[in-house]
C-alpha cells in the first residue's frame, strides 16, 4: 500500500509577540490509499494546526519551523505558494468546522463550488462547470440540484451547507480529504447523515480521509486507523480496534473511559481526565500527559518518552513501555513493546 | 426586497415630517423663539408673513400652509430680506454647493477606499502605520482648522491656490481637502479595519484552501464583504459633508448653500433657517435612501428579511 | 532524578495538574495594565492632566486677566523681529499699525514711542527716543524697517521671543496665554458638562429601553433613528436659536442631542446583559426593577458608557468651535477657543499665530480624548487580550 500522505518530524509554532507557541512539535505519521485515519485530541492539541500544516494554510504568525510532508511523493514544505496553490484543491481538499462561516455569504453556492473547478482546469466552459456542480451537488445528495445552484449560504440548513462543502472539497477528485471537525457544528442527527455520506463517496471514488475530532466516538464509525494527539505530539498511533480494545497509553485509556456509556450503572460518576491542557509556549520537558496521568513516574516528568512499537502498527509514546519498567501498578505491563 | 424598500420609503417621509415639525414648533412654539417674542421684525417683513401665512391663523393651520408650500418646493419669504424669498437663497447657492459637494464626495471615495484596503494589506507595516497616522490627523483635526492652515500655507503663503472664491477650478482643491479630511479619514480607518476582520473569515481560508490566487482572493471575496460596512456608513458621512459645508464656504468665500445657511444664522433669518433646514434634511434623505437601494442590491442577505 | 528512582511513582497532584499558566489579574488591574502598555492612550492621558493643570491652575501664574486691553500693544506676536535702537541692548519693534516699540535684551516690551513727525513724501515717520535722540520708521517699501546712524535702511532683523506676552496679544492687546488658559477651562468646562449631560440622558433611555424591550424598545428607538438621521450639528443649531446667547444656552443646546448615541450604547448592553444570569438571580430574591437597574445593569456597561463618554468630549468641544466660527458660539468678553478662533479669521494673513493658537489648543485636547477613548476601548475589549 502506497502512502498518499507521509509526515516526517513535522514541526509548527506561532511566534507570536508572548513568545513562541509550539503548537505541533515533532508528529510523524502517514496515511495510504483508500484508507481514513482519525485523529483525535483535545482543543490545544495540535491536531488542527498538523492538518492546516499539511495543507499550509497557516495564517498570521504560524510557520513550519522543521520536518517534512510528502503528498504522492512529493515534498510539499518548502514549495513556492504558487505551487503550493496548484496542490491545493487538487490533490488535497480541505473541509472545515463551521459551514455558515465557511462559506462567503455574498457569493452564491454553486459559484462557489464552480471556483473550485475554475480554479484548477481553466479549459471547462462556464456551462460545463455548471453540469459538474450539478452532478456533485446529486452525489451529495442535495435535493434539487438545477435550483439551488442559485442559492445562497444563508438560504441552506446546517447540514445542507456542509453537503455544499464536501461537494466543492471532492471537485476536482483529490486523493486525500483533510476534515477538520465537520460534524461538531451539527445536529447528532445530521451528523449521523454526513459521516454515512463521506463513508459512501470515500467506497465511490476510493479516496483517502484525514479526519480530525475530538469524539472519539465519531472516528469509531468512520476511520480504520486512529492517532492520538496532546501537547503538540502523537500519544498512540493504532487501528480502530486495537484503539478500544487495547489501548496502550493512559491518555487513551482515560479518553475511553471518559465516554458515557448509556447501559452503565447510574449510580457511577462520569469520569474525566482531570486538570487542563499544558502551556505550549513553555511545553514541559518530560512527557505532556504526565502532570494529568495517573501512573506518572518521574521519569515521566523530565524525559519526553520515544515512541515504542507494540507490532501490528501499533505504536505508543509512554514509558510504562519501556523494557525495564517496573512491573507492579503498570497497566501497559505484559503489553510491552520495543523502542522505535 | 420590495418590502424592505417601502419600509424605507415609510420610514423617510416619516422622519421629513418630523423634521419639518420639529422646525416649526421651535419658531414658532417655544417661549423664545422668533415668531414668538418680540423680536426687531421690520414692519415690511411682517406684512410679507402675513400675506404668505397669516400670523393672525392657529397654528396648525399656519403648519399646515408652510407644509404645503413646502411640499410645492416654496419655503416662503426671507425673514430678513424683504423681497427676497428662500427659495433665492436655495437656487443661488445650489450650483456652487452642489458642485463642491459631488467632487469632494468623489475625492473622498477615491483616497479613503484605496487607502483602507493598502493599510489592512500591509498591517503592521510601515505603509499602515503611515496611513494610519494620517488618518488619525484627519479625524481629530477639526476641519477649520486644516481649512484655516491650508489657506495660510497654500494661498498666503505660497500662492497656489486663489484666497476666495470659486472663479477657477484651483478654488475648489482646498475646500475639498479640507471638507474631506475628516470623512477620508474615518472611511479609510473602517475600510482597514472591516477588511481585516474579513481577511480572518473562516471563507477566506475555504477560498484559499481552493487553491485560489490571493489576488482574487481579495478582489472576488474580501472586498465585497468588506465594503458592506462603509457603505451602510455612506450615509452619514454624506451627512457630515453636509454640514462641513457650512464652515468651508464661509472660510473659502464660496457663495454656496452653507454660506447663505451660517449668514441667516447669524443674521437671524428665521425663515431661511427653516427652509434651508427642511431643504438639507429632504436631500440626506434622498441621499441615504439611494445609498440603502445600493446596499439592498449588493446583500442578498437582506433580500430576504 | 538518578537512574534509581527514576520509576518511583510520582502522584498525579492536582495542583501541578491544574495550574493555569498565565499570571491572572483583577479585571480592572487588566484594563489599566492594557491601558497603560498602550503608548498613545498613555500619552492621551498625559496630555489630558496637563491641559486640566494648564486651565486650572495656569491663570494663577500669569499676571494678566483674560479682559484687560491694552490697545497700544495690541496684535503683537510671540516672535517679535526687531531692529537694533540707538542705545546699546535695545531694540525696536514694528507694530502693524506702524508704531514703534522699544524692547529690551531680553524681549520685555517696554514702551511705545511717541510720533514726532510723519514725512509722507519720503515715506518716513520720526519717534522720540529720549529728549536728544530721534528715531526713524522708514515704510518707502516692505518690509518696513528702522534707519539707522547714517540714515541707512537696516535690511535685516533680530529674531526676539516676546518676553512679556509670552504668546503674544490679540487685536485688542489682551494676553494670548492667559486667554488660552480662560478659553481652555471654558471649552473644557462647556464639553464636560455637556457630555455628562447627555450621558445621563442617555443612559436613562437607552437603559429603559433596553431593559424595558419589547414594543416600547421598538418604538423608542425608532424615535433615536429618525433622529439620528439628520445631523445632530442641525439641531444644534436651530436650538441655539430659541435660547439667548450665553454659556447656559450653548450647554443646553449641546445637551439635546448627543445623547442618541449614548443612549443606542446602553441601549445595546442592556438587551446583552438582561439575559444573563445574574440578573435572573437578582430577579429571583425579588430586586425592584430600579435595583437591578442601577446596582447590577448599569454598573457592568460601565466599559462602554465610559468610551462612549470620553469620546464625547471631543464631539462637543468640536461643536462649540464649530458653532463659535458660524457665530452662534459664546458672546465676548467670555472667550472659548472657539471664539478666539472665530475672531482671528479675519486677520489671518497678517497676524496668524492668533487663531494658530487656540486652535493647536483644540487640536491637542481632542487628540488627548481621541486618544484615552481609544485606548479605553482597546483596553476594555476582551476579545483582544493577547
Amino acid at each position: 500500500m502506497e502512502h498518499i500522505l507521509e509526515v516526517k518530524d513535522l514541526q509548527t509554532s506561532f511566534l507570536t509577540s508572548s513568545g513562541e507557541v509550539k503548537a505541533v512539535r515533532g508528529v510523524s505519521f502517514f496515511v495510504n490509499k483508500g484508507e481514513s485515519v482519525g485523529i483525535v485530541g483535545e482543543s490545544g492539541s495540535g491536531k488542527s494546526v498538523t492538518s492546516l500544516s499539511v495543507m499550509q494554510l497557516l495564517v498570521g504568525t504560524g510557520k513550519i519551523i522543521g520536518g517534512s510532508v510528502k503528498l504522492n511523493g512529493r515534498e510539499l514544505v518548502g514549495l513556492s505558494p504558487k505551487e503550493m496553490r496548484s496542490v491545493r484543491g487538487k490533490e488535497v481538499a480541505m473541509i472545515f468546522q463551521d459551514p455558515m462561516t465557511s462559506l462567503n455569504p455574498l457569493i452564491p453556492v454553486g459559484e462557489q463550488v464552480g471556483e473550485m473547478l475554475w480554479s484548477h482546469d481553466k479549459s471547462l466552459s462556464k456551462a460545463q462547470r455548471e453540469e459538474r456542480v450539478i452532478d456533485l451537488f446529486r452525489m451529495v445528495r442535495i435535493p434539487e440540484p438545477e435550483t439551488r445552484l442559485k442559492s445562497f449560504p444563508h438560504e441552506f440548513s446546517g447540514g445542507m451547507r456542509q453537503r455544499v462543502m464536501i461537494a466543492m472539497a471532492l471537485a476536482c477528485k483529490p486523493d486525500l480529504l483533510i476534515a477538520d471537525e465537520p460534524t461538531t457544528a451539527l445536529d447528532v442527527s445530521i451528523q449521523d447523515q454526513i459521516l454515512k455520506l463521506m463513508r459512501s463517496i470515500q467506497k465511490e471514488m476510493g479516496m483517502s480521509i484525514m479526519f480530525i475530532t475530538h469524539d472519539l466516538g465519531v472516528v469509531a464509525e468512520l476511520c480504520s486507523r486512529v492517532l492520538v494527539m496532546y501537547g503538540g505530539l502523537i500519544m498512540e498511533e493504532a487501528n480502530i480496534y486495537d484503539v478500544f480494545e487495547n489501548p496502550l497509553h493512559p491518555y487513551t485509556m482515560g479518553l475511553i473511559a471518559s465516554i458515557p456509556d448509556i447501559n452503565q450503572d447510574k449510580s457511577k460518576k462520569l469520569q474525566p481526565i482531570i486538570g487542563s491542557p499544558p502551556d505550549m509556549i513553555h511545553p514541559p520537558e518530560g512527557c505532556p500527559f504526565a502532570p494529568r496521568c495517573p501512573y506518572t513516574c518521574r521519569i515521566c516528568l523530565h524525559q519526553l518518552p520515544p515512541v515504542f512499537s507494540a507490532g501490528e502498527g501499533h505504536k505508543s509514546r509512554c514509558w510504562l513501555l519501556a523494557e525495564d519498567a517496573p512491573s507492579s501498578g503498570n497497566p501497559l505491563k505484559g503489553r510491552k513493546g520495543a523502542k522505535e | 426586497m420590495a418590502r424592505y424598500l417601502i419600509k424605507r420609503v415609510l420610514i423617510m417621509i416619516l422622519t421629513l415630517f418630523m423634521i419639518a415639525l420639529l422646525t416649526f414648533c421651535l419658531m414658532h412654539v417655544v417661549p423664545g423663539s422668533p415668531f414668538t417674542s418680540q423680536k426687531q421684525v421690520s414692519q415690511a417683513v411682517l406684512d410679507a408673513l402675513n400675506a404668505k401665512y397669516n400670523l393672525d391663523d392657529p397654528l396648525w393651520k399656519q403648519f399646515v400652509d408652510y407644509m404645503i408650500g413646502v411640499l410645492h418646493f416654496d419655503f416662503g419669504p426671507s425673514y430678513k430680506y424683504t423681497g427676497k424669498t428662500v427659495n433665492d437663497f436655495i437656487e443661488g447657492g445650489m450650483p456652487y454647493s452642489g458642485t463642491l459637494g459631488l467632487i469632494t464626495l468623489v475625492f473622498v471615495l477615491l483616497m479613503s477606499i484605496p487607502m483602507g484596503i493598502v493599510a489592512a494589506l500591509r498591517n503592521g507595516k510601515w505603509q499602515d502605520m503611515l496611513l494610519m497616522f494620517l488618518a488619525t490627523l484627519g479625524v481629530t483635526i477639526p476641519s477649520f482648522v486644516i481649512a484655516t492652515g491650508l489657506l495660510y500655507i497654500f494661498s498666503f503663503k505660497l500662492g497656489w491656490t486663489p484666497v476666495y472664491g470659486v472663479d477657477s477650478w484651483k478654488g475648489y482643491i482646498l475646500p475639498m481637502i479640507a471638507m474631506g479630511g475628516y470623512s477620508i479619514s474615518f472611511l479609510a480607518r473602517l475600510m482597514r479595519s472591516s477588511l481585516l476582520e474579513v481577511m480572518g473569515q473562516d471563507y477566506i481560508r475555504t477560498a484559499r484552501a481552493k487553491g485560489i490566487s490571493e489576488v482574487r482572493i481579495i478582489w472576488k471575496h474580501a472586498l465585497r464583504n468588506a465594503l458592506i460596512p462603509v457603505i451602510t456608513v455612506l450615509g452619514p458621512t454624506i451627512a457630515n459633508l453636509l454640514t462641513g459645508s457650512f464652515v468651508i464656504e464661509k472660510i473659502f468665500a464660496i457663495p454656496g448653500l452653507g454660506g447663505y445657511f451660517v449668514n441667516s444664522v447669524t443674521q437671524r433669518d428665521y425663515t431661511t433657517i427653516m427652509g434651508m433646514t427642511i431643504f438639507y434634511a429632504t436631500v440626506l434623505i434622498a441621499m441615504i435612501f439611494i445609498v440603502d437601494i445600493f446596499y439592498c442590491l449588493i446583500d442578498p442577505r437582506i433580500k430576504y428579511e | 532524578m538518578t537512574e534509581e528512582n527514576k520509576w518511583e511513582r510520582v502522584s498525579g497532584s492536582t495542583e501541578e495538574a491544574e495550574r493555569i499558566y498565565r499570571k491572572s489579574r483583577s479585571f480592572l488591574g487588566d484594563v489599566w495594565f492594557r491601558f497603560r502598555h498602550k503608548p498613545t492612550a498613555l500619552l492621551g492621558f498625559i496630555l489630558v492632566v496637563i491641559l486640566l493643570v494648564f486651565c486650572l491652575a495656569g491663570p494663577a501664574f500669569t499676571p494678566y486677566s483674560y479682559s484687560e486691553q491694552n490697545n497700544k500693544l495690541a496684535s503683537i506676536p510671540p516672535l517679535l523681529t526687531v531692529y537694533p535702537g540707538p542705545e546699546e541692548g535695545s531694540y525696536l519693534y514694528i507694530t502693524q499699525g506702524l508704531k514703534l516699540i522699544e524692547v529690551d535684551e531680553d524681549g520685555n516690551l517696554i514702551r511705545q514711542l511717541k510720533k514726532k513727525k510723519d514725512d509722507n513724501t519720503n515715506k518716513q515717520t520720526s519717534f522720540t527716543w529720549d529728549d536728544d535722540t530721534l528715531v526713524y520708521l522708514d515704510y518707502s517699501r516692505l518690509p518696513n524697517t528702522v534707519l539707522d546712524a547714517d540714515g541707512n535702511r537696516i535690511e535685516t532683523g533680530l529674531k526676539k521671543w516676546n518676553n512679556t506676552y509670552r504668546l503674544g496679544t490679540d487685536q485688542l492687546g489682551r494676553d494670548i496665554l492667559t486667554r488660552l488658559m480662560y478659553g481652555t477651562r471654558i471649552s473644557l468646562m462647556v464639553a464636560f458638562i455637556a457630555a455628562l449631560v447627555n450621558m445621563v440622558i442617555g443612559i436613562a433611555y437607552g437603559g429603559i429601553s433596553g431593559y424595558l424591550g419589547g414594543r416600547t424598545d421598538t418604538i423608542m428607538m425608532r424615535i433615536v433613528d429618525i433622529i439620528s438621521t439628520i445631523p445632530l450639528t442641525l439641531y444644534v443649531i436651530l436650538i441655539k436659536m430659541c435660547l439667548d446667547d450665553g454659556l447656559l444656552s450653548i450647554i443646553i443646546a449641546l445637551s439635546s442631542v448627543y445623547w442618541v448615541d449614548m443612549a443606542r450604547v446602553v441601549r445595546g448592553e442592556m438587551l446583552s446583559l438582561k439575559n444573563q444570569e445574574f440578573v435572573l438571580a437578582a430577579r429571583t430574591i425579588g430586586s425592584s426593577t430600579k435595583t437591578i437597574l442601577l446596582n447590577h445593569l448599569i454598573p457592568n456597561a460601565m466599559g462602554p458608557i465610559l468610551v462612549t463618554v470620553t469620546m464625547l468630549i471631543p464631539s462637543a468641544i468640536f461643536m462649540e468651535a464649530f458653532m463659535s466660527f458660524i457665530g452662534i458660539g459664546i458672546a465676548p468678553p467670555m472667550a472659548s477657543l472657539g471664539t478666539m478662533c472665530n475672531d482671528a479669521t479675519e486677520t489671518l494673513r497678517t497676524n496668524p499665530y492668533q487663531l494658530f493658537l487656540p486652535a493647536l489648543v483644540i487640536c491637542i485636547i481632542m487628540f488627548a480624548f481621541n486618544f484615552v477613548g481609544d485606548g479605553l476601548r482597546d483596553a476594555l475589549d476582551p476579545k483582544l487580550k493577547k
